[in-house]
C-alpha cells in the first residue's frame, strides 16, 4: 500500500542570516506498509518519524521544500509527481495541534471539508457524516463551534473529518500530545474502529501505551534511519526496562502510586490556597476549591482530566484572573492578587507566548527586578544560563531555538525573577523519554534551590519520576465538589 | 504556473489581513478623542504597517497586496462608508502591488514606499467628512444639529484637509514601515523567520 | 438529526446571506446620507427598527433591548437636547451623538449579520454570486482566524502581566510596550498560518478548483420582503432625493 524506497530527504530552510541551511530528514530509508497494517513510528525528536508521515500525505515535497531522492508511492500513486489534492482522497491526516488544523469554524463544515474539496455530491457527504457520527458516537459534537470544544473533542472532530471522505490510509502525527487520559481513550477507540474497518494506519508517536494493543509493527527510528523493528506480539511482551533502554516511553500505562496522592499535606511549611472560587463567564458554573496545600521546597504534581480546573487554578494562583476569589498564604503572610505575580511564576504550556526579547540573555534579564547595576545583573543572568546549559546560546534569538531549548529559557527567566513558587503547565507533553528526563532533572535542580515547584501534567511517567506529592483534581471533585453548578 | 496564487498564498493573505485589521482596530480606539480624530488614520497606518512589513516578506507574487486592499476596502464599505471607499481600497492595493512588483519584491527600502502607498486605503475610512459627501452631509445635519455645529465642522474639514489627511496617512505608513523593518531585523531575521 | 440547523448558538439563521448583504449596503447608504427632516426621518426610523426586529427573530432578546435602549437615548438627545442647548455644550453633544448615531444603526445590522451567519453560509453565498476563490478563501480564513487571534492575544497579555511588563512600569516606554505586545502576536500568526496551510493542503483545498457545498441557502418570503425594503431604500436615496 505504501512504499518508500531508498528515500533521502533534507529540509531546506533559511537560517538566521538568510543563508540556506539543510536539515537532515531521512537517510536512505526503505519501508513498506501493507494494506490494513497498523504501524507505529517511534524515536526521539528529530529522528524522522514526522518526515515519513509528510512523505505519505504529500506535504513533502509539495509544502515542505527540500531535496528528495528515492521513490515514494502511496496506493499506487507516485507522491512526488502527484497533485496533493489527489492524495487527499487516499490519505487522511491528523496533526498534533488541535488549534491549527481546522479550516472551518464549525464542526459540521469541517467534517464535510475534505469531501467538498473532492467534489463529492452533497447528499453523499451528508450520509457519510451521519455514518461517521454514529460510528464514533459523537452526536453531541455536531453543529458546534470549534472554538468552544476542548482539546480532546477537537481531536475527535479532526479524526471524524478525515474519516468522512473514507480514505484507505490514515496518517497521524503525535495526535495525543495535548490530550488527557479521557481524550486518549477516545482516540484509542477511534483507532480501533479504523483498524477494524481495514484502514492502513501510520502513526508517529511518543506516548506508546495506548497503541500497544493495536499495533502490528513498531518501527524505531534514529537520525533518519530505521534502527529496529518489532512485531506487535514482541512489543506486547516487552517490559518497561526494555522500552527505557531503547529511549522509548513505557508500553504500558503507568499508574500513580495512590500513596502519593494526598490533599491535606502535613507539611510544616506550605503554600496554602484557601477558598479559591472562579465563576465562568456566561455559564452558571462556579469552580470552588477546598483548601490546597503545596509543601514548601517540594515538587507537587497536579493531575486530573481536562476541564477539572487545573489551568484556571494556575491562573488564579498567579494572579492572572481578575474575576476570582481566594486567599493565598505563604511564608507567614498573605499575598493579594497583585503580589501573587511576584510570588509565583508560571512556565506556560505554549512557551512561545512568553518569550519577548531578541536574545536569550535579554530574556533572562527582563525578568530581573530593575534594581542593581547593569553588569551585576548581566553576570547573574549568565550564571543562571550556565546552570541550565544555555550559556552558548546567550545571543541567539529565543524563537530560533528548539522547543526544549525555549522551555529552558522560560525556566531561566523564572529562576531570574526569584519567585519562590514555580508553576509548570504541561512541561512534557510531546516530549520523548530523554527530554522528559531532562525536564525532570531541571525540576529536581529547582527543588534543590529551595523553590516550591508545582507541575500540572498528564504525563504519569513524569509524575512517577519526580513528584514528592500529588494532588488529584478529579479526586477533589468527588470528595469535596470542586466543580459545583450554582450561584 | 509559478506565478498564480496558490492556497498557501491565499491563506497567508487571510491571516495577515485579519492581523492587520485587528491591530488597526486597537489603534483606532485612540482616535475617538475629537481633536485626535484627524490624526487617527495616520496612527492606524503607522501601527498597521508593522505586521504589513512582515506580510511583505512572504509576498513574492503579484496579486497578494491587491487582494488585501480589496478585502480591507470591502470591510470599510461594509462598515458603512460610502462606496468609493471600496474603490480607494482596491486602488491603494493595486498601485502598491504594481510598485512592489516593479521592485521585484526584494528590497526592504522599496517596501517602505510600497507600504506608504498601501496605507492610503485608510482614506476610505475618512471619506465621509470630505468632498461631495461633505456638502450633502453638512446640509443634512444643519436642521438637526444647528448652525453652530455645522459651521464649526465645516471649518475643520475643508476639502483641502482631505489632502492633509492623505499626507499624514502616507507619512504614518512610511514611519510605520521603517519601524517595522527595524523590528523585522531585530526579531524575525534573527530568528530565521523572515 | 439535522445538519446545520443550530450552527450558531441554537437558533436558525432566518435570512439568506445575500439578502443580508443587500440590506447591509442599503441601510448603510440610507443612514449615512439622510438628515432629520420629513421623509428622511421616516427612512432613518425604518432603518433603526430593522435590526431590532431581526435581533428578536434570532432570539437575541437582550441585545435587542439594549439596542432599542440606546436608540431611544439617541433619539431623545437628537430631538430634545440639541435644539435646547447651545455653544460648547451643544457642540460636544452634537459631535458625540451625531457620529455615534450614524454608525450605530449600520453597526447594529452588521453585528446581526455576523451573529446569524455561519462562515459556511457566507462562503456558499459568495460562491453563488460567483466571487472567485482568490477573494473567498482569504475572507473565510480571516473569519476563522479572528477568534484564534484573540486567544493568542489574551495568552500573550497574561504572560506580559506575569513578567511585570506593564504600561507605566519599569520595563520600557510606550514603544517598547508595543513591541512586546505585537511581536509575539506576529510570530504566532506566522506559525499558525504555516500549520493551517499544511493542514488545508492535506484536506485537498486548492485555489480555483471547483468544489461542492453541503450548506444550503435559499430565499424565503421574509428574504423577498427585506429585499424589497432594501431596494426601496436605495431607490429613495438615489432617485427620489
Amino acid at each position: 500500500m505504501i512504499t518508500l524506497k531508498n528515500i533521502s530527504f533534507q529540509y531546506k530552510n533559511t537560517d538566521a542570516l538568510g543563508r540556506e541551511r539543510k536539515t537532515r530528514g531521512l537517510e536512505d530509508l526503505t519501508l513498506s506498509v501493507q494494506k490494513g497494517e497498523f504501524v507505529v513510528l517511534a524515536g526521539d525528536s528529530g529522528c524522522g518519524k514526522t518526515t515519513i508521515t509528510r512523505l505519505i500525505n504529500g506535504l513533502v515535497p509539495h509544502y515542505y521544500e527540500g531535496d528528495v531522492s528515492g521513490e515514494v508511492s502511496v496506493a499506487g500513486i507516485d507522491v512526488q509527481k502527484a497533485d496533493i489534492g489527489v492524495l487527499s482522497a487516499h490519505v487522511g491526516s491528523v496533526f498534533q495541534n488541535p488549534r491549527s488544523q481546522f479550516f472551518n469554524v464549525d464542526t459540521t463544515s469541517e467534517m464535510a471539508f475534505v469531501s467538498e474539496n473532492l467534489c463529492v455530491e452533497p447528499d453523499t457527504i451528508r450520509q457519510s457524516i451521519l455514518r461517521v457520527v454514529q460510528d464514533m458516537r459523537m452526536e453531541n459534537l455536531v453543529n458546534r463551534s470549534i472554538f468552544a470544544l476542548s482539546g480532546g473533542e477537537k481531536q475527535k472532530v479532526a479524526c471524524a473529518s478525515v474519516a468522512v471522505a473514507e480514505p484507505d490510509i490514515m496518517v497521524l502525527d503525535e495526535p495525543s500530545s495535548n490530550l488527557d487520559a479521557a481524550g486518549i481513550e477516545d482516540l484509542k477507540n477511534t483507532l480501533s474502529l479504523w483498524k477494524a474497518k481495514g484502514k492502513t494506519v501510520v502513526i508517529a508517536e511518543h506516548r506508546l501505551y495506548y497503541l500497544t494493543a493495536l499495533l502490528d509493527r513498531l518501527i524505531i527510528l534514529k537520525n533518519g534511519r530505521i534502527e529496529a523493528q518489532f512485531s506487535g506480539k514482541e512489543v506486547r511482551s516487552m517490559t518497561d526496562e526494555a522500552a527505557y533502554a531503547m529511549g522509548l516511553r513505557s508500553f504500558h500505562k503507568v499508574e500513580i502510586a495512590p500513596s502519593l496522592v494526598d490533599t491535606g499535606a502535613e507539611a510544616s511549611e506550605a503554600l496554602i490556597c484557601r477558598g479559591f472560587a472562579f465563576r465562568y463567564k456566561n455559564t452558571d458554573l462556579t469552580l470552588c476549591f477546598p483548601e490546597l496545600r503545596f509543601p514548601r521546597g517540594r515538587i507537587t504534581a497536579v493531575i486530573g482530566r481536562n476541564g477539572a480546573g487545573k489551568s484556571t487554578f494556575a491562573r488564579l494562583l498567579c494572579g492572572l484572573e481578575r474575576r476570582g476569589r481566594g486567599e493565598v498564604s505563604f511564608a507567614g503572610r498573605l499575598w493579594n492578587r497583585k503580589l501573587r505575580s511576584e510570588l509565583c511564576y508560571m512556565i506556560m504550556q505554549d512557551v512561545n507566548h512568553q518569550l519577548f526579547t531578541e536574545s536569550v540573555l535579554d530574556e533572562v534579564i527582563l525578568s530581573m527586578p530593575a534594581a542593581g547595576m547593569n553588569d551585576e545583573r548581566e553576570s547573574k543572568a549568565r550564571g543562571i544560563l550556565r546552570q541550565l546549559d544555555l550559556e552558548d546560546l546567550a545571543d541567539v534569538h529565543p524563537m530560533a531555538l528548539s522547543g526544549g531549548q525555549k522551555q529552558r529559557v522560560a525556566i531561566a527567566s523564572g529562576a531570574a525573577c526569584e519567585s519562590p513558587v514555580l508553576l509548570f503547565d504541561e512541561p512534557t507533553s510531546g516530549l520523548d523519554l530523554n527530554h522528559m528526563r531532562q525536564v525532570a532533572d531541571i525540576l529536581r535542580m529547582l527543588r534543590g534551590e529551595g523553590k516550591t515547584v508545582i507541575v500540572i501534567t498528564h504525563d504519569t511517567e513524569l509524575v512517577r519520576e519526580v513528584a514528592d506529592h500529588v494532588i488529584d483534581f478529579d479526586l477533589e471533585t468527588t470528595q469535596t465538589n470542586v466543580l459545583s453548578k450554582g450561584v | 504556473m509559478k506565478n498564480k496564487l496558490n492556497t498557501k498564498d491565499l491563506i497567508s493573505i487571510g491571516i495577515f489581513t485579519a492581523l492587520y485589521f485587528v491591530v488597526i482596530l486597537i489603534a483606532s480606539f485612540v482616535g475617538y478623542i475629537p481633536i485626535l480624530m484627524v490624526l487617527m488614520p495616520a496612527l492606524c497606518a503607522l501601527i498597521g504597517a508593522i505586521p504589513f512589513m512582515l506580510f511583505l516578506t512572504r509576498t513574492k507574487k503579484f496579486g497578494m497586496v491587491t487582494i488585501m486592499g480589496i478585502l480591507l476596502g470591502l470591510i470599510t464599505f461594509l462598515m458603512g462608508r460610502p462606496w468609493p471607499s471600496l474603490l480607494i481600497g482596491v486602488a491603494a492595493g493595486l498601485i502598491a502591488d504594481m510598485y512592489l512588483k516593479s521592485t521585484g519584491f526584494a528590497s526592504i527600502k522599496k517596501s517602505t514606499l510600497g507600504c506608504g502607498i498601501f496605507s492610503l486605503w485608510l482614506l476610505g475610512m475618512a471619506l465621509p467628512l470630505f468632498f461631495g459627501y461633505h456638502d450633502a452631509y453638512m446640509e443634512s445635519m444643519r436642521p438637526g444639529y444647528g448652525d453652530a455645529y455645522v459651521d464649526m465642522l465645516t471649518k475643520l474639514t475643508p476639502d483641502w484637509m482631505f489632502w492633509i489627511v492623505m499626507v499624514t496617512i502616507f507619512i504614518g505608513g512610511l514611519l510605520g514601515a521603517w519601524i517595522g523593518s527595524k523590528i523585522l531585523k531585530k526579531h524575525f531575521a534573527k530568528a530565521g523567520m523572515a | 438529526m439535522e445538519l446545520f440547523s443550530h450552527a450558531k448558538g441554537g437558533y436558525k439563521s432566518v435570512l439568506d446571506p445575500r439578502t443580508k448583504l443587500l440590506m447591509l449596503i442599503a441601510i448603510n447608504v440610507a443612514v449615512m446620507g439622510t438628515g432629520f427632516q420629513g421623509t428622511d426621518y421616516f427612512v432613518r426610523v425604518v432603518c433603526a427598527v430593522i435590526p431590532f426586529v431581526l435581533f428578536l427573530l434570532i432570539r437575541k432578546v437582550r441585545t435587542a433591548l439594549i439596542y432599542a435602549g440606546v436608540c431611544a437615548v439617541m433619539l431623545f438627545v437628537e430631538g430634545v437636547l440639541i435644539p435646547s442647548t447651545s455653544g460648547i455644550l451643544n457642540l460636544v453633544i452634537v459631535i458625540t451623538s451625531g457620529a455615534f448615531s450614524r454608525i450605530l444603526i449600520g453597526f447594529a445590522f452588521a453585528y446581526y449579520a455576523m451573529c446569524s451567519t455561519t462562515v459556511s453560509e457566507f462562503a456558499t453565498a459568495m460562491k453563488r454570486v460567483h466571487i472567485p476563490d482568490q477573494i473567498t478563501i482569504p475572507l473565510s480564513v480571516m473569519f476563522r482566524f479572528f477568534p484564534t487571534l484573540s486567544e493568542e492575544s489574551r495568552s500573550i497579555r497574561n504572560a506580559m502581566r506575569m513578567r511585570g511588563i506593564r504600561l507605566g512600569g519599569k520595563k520600557g516606554g510606550l514603544l517598547a510596550q508595543m513591541e512586546y505586545r505585537i511581536v509575539p502576536l506576529m510570530m504566532s500568526t506566522l506559525r499558525i498560518g504555516d500549520e493551517l496551510s499544511a493542514a488545508s493542503l492535506t484536506k485537498g483545498l486548492e485555489a480555483g478548483k471547483p468544489r461542492t457545498h453541503i450548506c444550503q441557502i435559499h430565499m424565503t418570503a421574509l428574504d423577498w420582503l427585506l429585499i424589497l425594503i432594501g431596494l426601496g431604500l436605495l431607490g429613495y436615496m438615489f432617485f427620489l432625493r
